[in-house]
Formats: structure tokens, sequence, C-alpha cells
């Protein structure tokens, strides 16, 4: 099995797609990357029974966009910075400084 | 010790309503290279419990140079009181230099707080992290219900983990409310920030953070004169406006 790699996009409650995720497509498809995502999925946030949802819900993932990533051996993970994705998953060149900046908003706890 | 993803889900579906001790004990149990982070707010119930669990629990808190100075006596105090060595960690002093020099002491009010808080608070901390195999964090679904309301009692930890390093993030306060925390202040006798005697709840850098009204969510004193599109993306069905 190859690894396989399901981008989630949201659709928000007045029916427009994020902006967030909207700005990751566009950057995707301009740097030829879009051939690598297998799936593209949409959480509708209208809609609880929406995919996007349902993979949200099992996932315990609370932001958008976000990415699943299956390896070879069925191993699964979540990547909710994008630049994180970029990285690791896709292989791009992406600065420590750029991904620090990426976290600090999932950082208001401390 | 390890953990893999089965059994990650394991522990948060069997400990979902569970007391936050609980998951304190599993964590302390299966993770030598573990560590709580203490951000000088309410998160100070688990360095409570955690003194009750384990005398030998490690602690750390990060010092972006930009604390309030209620909060630094805090810290003080809780040192003395629960005899705890506190790691304190500071960031990158030549970066801290280079930003306040090329962009002075407030850049964040004009560029959004994401790259100072990538140089005085994710750098130090990702440093500590790299030193781990879990760590412990005061995160609350009550915090945000645009992007907590799934957060999971124990998980792996999505922002930090690499290919080479698998973190986990017990989050034991997770399903208790504000009103929960403070209950367990009062009847231990926890020391607490004195800012939260005037308005405060979420206590970061003194800058960015304020006091916020009755009722007001907690997480609009963090970062206000931001956007609030560009403060969250968070994703939150509603149940009510399903279409047919």
């Amino acid at each position: 099995m190859a690894r396989h790699i399901t981008f989630v996009k949201k659709i928000k409650a007045d029916g427009e797609l994020c902006a967030k995720c909207q700005q990751v497509s566009q950057q995707l498809e301009s740097a030829g990357l879009l051939a690598k995502i297998d799936r593209i999925v949409i959480a509708d946030e209208r809609d609880p029974e929406t995919e996007g949802m349902r993979l949200a819900a099992q996932h315990a993932v609370t932001y958008a966009p976000f990415f699943i990533v299956r390896e070879d051996d069925g191993q699964e993970r979540i990547y909710t910075i994008y630049l994180k994705f970029l990285k690791e998953v896709l292989q791009q060149s992406v600065s420590q400084e750029a991904e620090n900046r990426a976290i600090s908003q999932d950082l208001d706890f401390l | 010790m390890s953990a893999d993803s089965g059994q990650i889900k394991a522990w948060a579906e069997s400990h979902v309503d569970a007391d936050p001790q609980a998951i304190l004990e599993i964590a302390v149990q299966n993770f030598p290279k573990l560590a709580l982070s203490f951000s000088g707010a309410e998160d100070v119930v688990l360095v409570d419990m955690l003194s009750k669990i384990d005398p030998n629990f490690s602690v750390f808190c990060l010092d972006t140079g930009r604390l309030a100075p209620q909060t630094y006596a805090f810290l003080e105090r809780v040192r003395e009181h629960y005899h705890v060595e506190l790691d304190i960690l500071f960031p990158d002093n030549a970066a801290v230099e280079q930003l306040v020099k090329t962009k002075g002491l407030f850049s964040f009010y004009q560029d959004g707080h994401q790259e100072c808080c990538a140089i005085r608070k994710v750098e130090p901390l990702r440093r500590k992290l790299q030193q781990l195999d879990a760590w412990i964090t005061g995160q609350r679904q009550d915090q945000s219900a645009n992007t907590r309301a799934a957060l999971p009692v124990v998980q792996e930890d999505g922002l930090f983990s690499t290919a080479s390093q698998r973190l986990i993030k017990f989050n034991p306060l997770s399903h208790w409310t504000s009103a929960q925390v403070w209950q367990y202040i009062r009847d231990n006798d926890v020391p607490y920030n004195e800012l939260h005697e005037q308005g405060f709840i979420s206590i970061g850098c003194e800058p960015c953070t304020r006091a916020v009204l009755p009722n007001q969510a907690e997480r609009e004193g963090r970062w206000w004169w931001e956007e609030a599109a560009h403060k969250e993306c968070g994703l939150h069905a509603h149940h009510g406006i399903k279409p047919r």
C-alpha cells in the first residue's frame, strides 16, 4: 500500500470556503504539489455528517485545513500545520522560524 | 517508554471523564521523560496535583522576558510553596536582540504576534520538548469553543512530534471547566496569580494580555488587536443550520 494523503478543507457556517484553506490550495497548486494530494475532502460546518467533519471528529482535530497522511504500514499522522506538512511529508524546504511562527497560534495556553 | 497510537486512543477513550489525577498517574507511570508546562496561571492546579503524586516531578516555565511582574512573583511563590525546582526556559538571546534591533519592542502590534512568539516562546519550548517523551499541559476544552472543543485528555502531539521523535501530550484538565479549576484552587488552598483578582483569566505576556469583562470569552484577552478571523481557524459544527 502506498502513502495516501487526504486534504481536508473547511466550508464555513456562512457557506464560504475558509480563507486559510483557499490560500493553502493556491500555494499547493502554484508549487506544483497538488498532484501529490490523493483526496480532497470537504468539512462543511453546516453539516456534521460531511466526510471532513466526520474525519475531524474521528481524529479530534479542531483546526482547518488539515491533512491525514496514511503511511505504507497503515499508520496515520495528522498535520494541522501546513508548513510542517510541507516539510515532513512533501519534503519541501521550510525554515524552522517559519514553522515556529505557524505553531505559535496554538500556544495561547502558555 | 512510548505508547502506540492504539494505546493513546484507548487511554483517551477510557479516561474521557476521569479525574485529572488519574490521567496524571498514567503519565507518571508510563513516561519517565515527562514534564509539566506551567504558564503561571490557573494551570497551577496541575503543579498541586502532580506534587502529591510524584514528589520528583519536573516542571518548566517559559520566561519570554515579557511576563507581568505579578507572574514573576507568582512563579517564585510556587517555587517556594511546593519546594519545586522550576526549570525556567529563556529564548535565544541573539534572536531576541535581532528582533528588537530591527523592529523595536512592540512590533507585534503592527506585524502580529507570531514572529515574537516564535522567538520568545516556540523555539525554547521546542528545545525543551526534544528532551521529553511526554509533556503535560493545562489546556481545557472550555478555553475555546472554536478550537479546543474536541481536545482529548491525551494525544500524540501533532505540533512537536517529528519523524524521529514521537511526543505524547497529556491534557488532564481537558474536560474540566474554569469553575472546577477554581473550586479546586479554593478547596486545596492553592496559591494563584494575583492578576486573576484584576479580571485576567488567560495570562500570557504582559503586552499581549488584558483583563476581560464578565462573560467575555477568556481568549478575547489575548492578542485582542488582531482580527478574530486571523486568530482562529477553528472547525466546529453548527448543528442548528444543517441543510436539508
